[in-house]
């Protein structure tokens, strides 16, 4: 076979497991081992993509699907980007994935959760390779259509009226994208992400104007934030991600809000960036999207960190502290992405803030996976995750605890684990910025988060110990998330480097360009 | 132009109607409001081709021996086509969703519904 | 349907009427959908407005005791709704092998081919008859028929599963 197709074998991993999984509905323990051979085949298949893409001489895979190339037809690009963020979901979505295989009944697993689960998969890595706007609408739809069915999964009282606010806003915001993907068209005359890049970068030559951009990208950017829940978007996120599943709302959690920040990293500094327009409203000034949408951003990250920690510390159950936690974690990723895009394009603090972003996306993503994942042991083990009918875990499974432990004390930001390098990174873009209400925000995000989850140790872990029933399985799980983390933030050097070379793909526009459309020339 | 025109009240109609019954408390009467604007963005995607864009994605292909042909944006059409078949399955799934709500809490009300989650629940096996 | 009121004379003469010819313009659209407006999606559905019809006049039980099919068991996937999400799932299965063959061969995913019977000499005699063009067999139908199944397969098994209700 040849060797250019290990761009489209992450995608069609998924797609042939979630086949699998359907059509072996009749027979449950081999339905649980295609789940399981898919998961991990995902897993292999986007480490084969990463390596390819590191060792490509220019870090870019392009793949022309059906052999039409770009601009006309539909491409995957892989870059250290890409490879990057389906670094993130391959572990965090294959944990959970062995996770389900134990902790959801099994006739549940036999209709639809497998297939469900393998087309989040999909849709996320369609998300983050296509080289083309419009599709990543599509990938969208596929994972959301997916993750609603998944939110309403026990379809109890609580579980319907979440997926129903979840449901209309996701088709709402699918909407507001179609429509400022139509214009973007009309625009620019293309929906190939590296030929709008091109297009707008010599709007001149091309004959575009490029003021209705700012508009049109402004709709674009509520859609990705809705994705990513932050303020003022992350009204769904707390009841959804109590309604799902557990090894759900841990990929919720730490994977497809990725993709919202995915999407707006990929779009405004690569695509975007590149038109000049002429910023004059009050308070901002600049010659581009990105000067535009730093202070927005700035704004509801500071929302997101401390609605999401205030939130957090007054929730009277572990998974609504973690799901307001999700939120106020996500505004960190946002304040070092709104400090980038103030910053000079191309700029040291550009890169650095995105790399901030990305290394504190992959700490999150691994740890709320943890954490999340815990709250399934909990809820097993006790039968409530209500603060008033917890106690004394430590004391009932240290070693579960210690997961849990390990998982909490990466977002709060202890050394050696990977949080200290994710909040270090967002301090160190701040200060390279001089940007100093940003270091505020950060700071009082972080007391705000050592609140909460002392608060939540305090509560649950000690005190008077509750009757536990231990769940070996389900917290292999979790030490194993746990254990990871320990290893990304002692052997933290590679991982920088990975997050440093996903940047300086997200702003290398012109690279970009000529990799996409090479193809076609 | 005129036709331009005519279009963009229609779309202003349409959008202007989708949000009023957004709006409402009847969830069945929201979930037409998303639908009538999901149906509005495909009307909308459909003038970004043709006259609407400065630059056509195939321009002077138009015609079949000689003359140029006007011909409407077959791009905008297969977009247009991807959207309708998303929308059309979203909407069966908000409308199945929407009978859901129904049995488990007896209403379709949103202050209903905001009601009953106030009430102290003892929760599905989750 | 436990409604009190038979649908009238006139409804179940039309629709015995109808639906052959909704199933023919189905498979009309399914079979030149690879160059020309129709394919799978659209030929799907129009089959699916044939089996509504049926559903609506002659009741939802009509459609299994024709296809010869128990009784709806027990459990959402039981009796003909299990048959659709079957269809479903194996023709999401042609679909994506549709693409995946092109792969095999040497070409990127999806890759499509035409092969045009009508220059292979048997058939080119038939070109002669009168309301025969050129005969082509596109690839791209393959993943038309993959697509006609996902369609029907999973909207019958919304219309049965809701139908029950």
């Amino acid at each position: 076979m040849d060797p250019t197709h290990v761009a489209v074998v992450p995608l069609l991993v998924p797609l042939f497991a979630a086949v699998a999984t359907l059509l072996l509905r009749p027979y449950p323990t081999l339905q649980r081992g295609a789940s399981a051979i898919g998961g991990v085949g995902y897993l292999v298949a986007v480490a084969a993509l990463v390596r390819a893409v590191t060792a490509d001489a220019d870090g870019y895979l392009v793949y022309a699907l059906a052999g039409w190339d770009a601009p006309v037809g539909i491409v995957l690009v892989a870059d250290a980007l890409s490879a990057f963020m389906l670094t993130i979901a391959a572990i965090v979505g294959v944990a959970a994935l062995l996770y389900s295989l134990a902790y959801v009944d099994a006739e549940d697993q036999r209709l639809s959760y497998h297939s469900l689960f393998h087309f989040v998969l999909l849709g996320v890595t369609g998300a983050f390779l296509t080289g083309d706007l419009f599709n990543l609408f599509v990938w969208f739809e596929v994972m959301l259509m997916a993750s609603y069915v998944l939110v309403v999964f026990y379809s109890g009282p609580e579980h319907t009226r979440a997926a129903l606010h979840y449901t209309v806003l996701n088709l709402l915001g699918g909407a507001l994208m179609l429509l400022s993907i139509g214009g973007l068209y009309a625009t620019t005359g293309t929906l190939n992400m590296a030929d709008m890049a091109h297009r707008l970068a010599n709007a001149a030559e091309y004959g575009i104007d490029p003021a209705p951009v700012l508009g049109l990208s402004a709709l674009l950017f509520a859609v990705f934030a809705l994705k990513a829940g932050i303020v003022p978007f992350q009204f769904w996120v707390p009841d959804s991600y109590r309604a799902a599943p557990v090894p759900v709302t841990a990929v919720l959690a730490g994977v497809v809000k990725k993709v919202g920040i995915y999407a707006i990293i990929r779009v405004y500094f690569t695509v975007l960036s590149g038109a000049a327009l002429d910023v004059s409203l009050p308070f901002v000034a600049g010659d581009s999207v990105l000067a535009y949408f730093g202070p927005v951003l700035l704004v509801m990250a500071a929302g997101s960190i401390i609605l999401g920690g205030i939130g957090a510390v007054n929730q009277p159950d572990l998974d609504g502290l973690l799901a307001y936690s999700s939120i106020g974690q996500v505004g960190f990723i946002a304040l070092s992405l709104a400090v980038a895009a103030s910053a000079p394009f191309g700029s040291e603090v550009m890169l650095v803030g995105i790399a901030a972003a990305l290394v504190y996306s992959l700490n999150h993503g691994l740890a709320k996976g943890a954490l999340f994942l815990s709250v399934g042991v909990i809820r097993r083990g006790v039968g409530s995750v209500e603060f008033a009918d917890l106690g004394g875990l430590s004391e009932r499974d240290p070693v579960f605890a210690g997961g849990f432990f390990v998982g909490a004390l990466a977002l709060i930001g202890i050394p050696p684990l990977s949080g200290f390098f994710g909040k270090f990174l967002v301090f160190d873009t701040a200060v390279r910025a001089e940007a100093w209400l940003a270091l505020g925000l950060a700071l009082v995000g972080a007391v705000l988060t050592i609140a909460y989850f002392s608060r939540a140790w305090n509560r649950a872990f000690w005190g008077e110990p509750v009757a536990f029933d231990p769940q070996p399985r389900l917290t292999l799980v979790v030490v194993v998330l746990g254990v990871g983390l320990l290893l990304v933030g002692i052997g933290f050097q590679p991982i920088a480097d990975a997050a440093q070379r996903a940047s300086e793909a997200a702003v290398s526009r012109s690279d970009y360009i000529d990799a996409v459309l090479e193809v076609g020339r | 132009m005129s036709v331009s025109f005519v279009l963009a009240g229609v779309l202003g109609l349409l959008f202007a109607l989708g949000t009023f019954l957004l709006l409402r408390r009847d969830v069945v009467r929201v979930v037409w409001g998303v639908t009538i604007i999901a149906q509005a963005t495909n009307v909308y995607l459909v003038t970004m081709g043709g006259f609407a864009g400065s630059v056509p994605v195939l321009a002077g292909h138009g015609g079949h021996g000689g003359g140029h042909v006007a011909v409407q944006d077959p791009l905008v059409q297969a977009l247009v086509l991807t959207a309708i078949v998303i929308g059309f399955g979203t909407t069966a799934f908000a409308l199945v969703l929407t009978y859901r709500v129904y049995q488990e809490h007896g209403t379709i009300d949103l202050e209903g519904l905001a009601e009953s989650s106030e009430r102290p629940e003892t929760g599905g096996e989750r | 349907m436990t409604t009190d009121r038979q649908p009238t004379v006139i409804a179940r003469t039309v629709t015995r009427v109808v639906v052959p010819f909704i199933l023919l313009t189905a498979l009309a659209l399914l079979f030149q959908g690879h160059n020309l407006p129709g394919g799978g999606f659209i030929a799907g559905v129009l089959t699916c407005t044939a089996f509504a019809l049926v559903y609506i006049i002659y009741g939802r039980e009509s459609l299994r005791t024709l296809l010869g099919i128990a009784a709806d068991g027990p459990g959402v996937l039981g009796g003909i709704t299990g048959l659709y999400a079957r269809l479903f799932a194996v023709g999401l299965l042609v679909a994506a092998t549709g693409g995946v063959v092109s792969m095999a061969l040497g070409y990127p995913f999806l890759t499509q081919a035409v092969l045009y019977l009508s220059d292979l000499p048997v058939v080119h005699a038939l070109t002669a008859v009168p309301g025969v063009g050129t005969l082509e067999l596109a690839s791209a139908f393959v993943f038309d028929l993959g697509v006609y199944a996902v369609v029907v397969g999973g909207l019958l098994s919304v219309l049965s599963v809701v139908g029950r209700e």
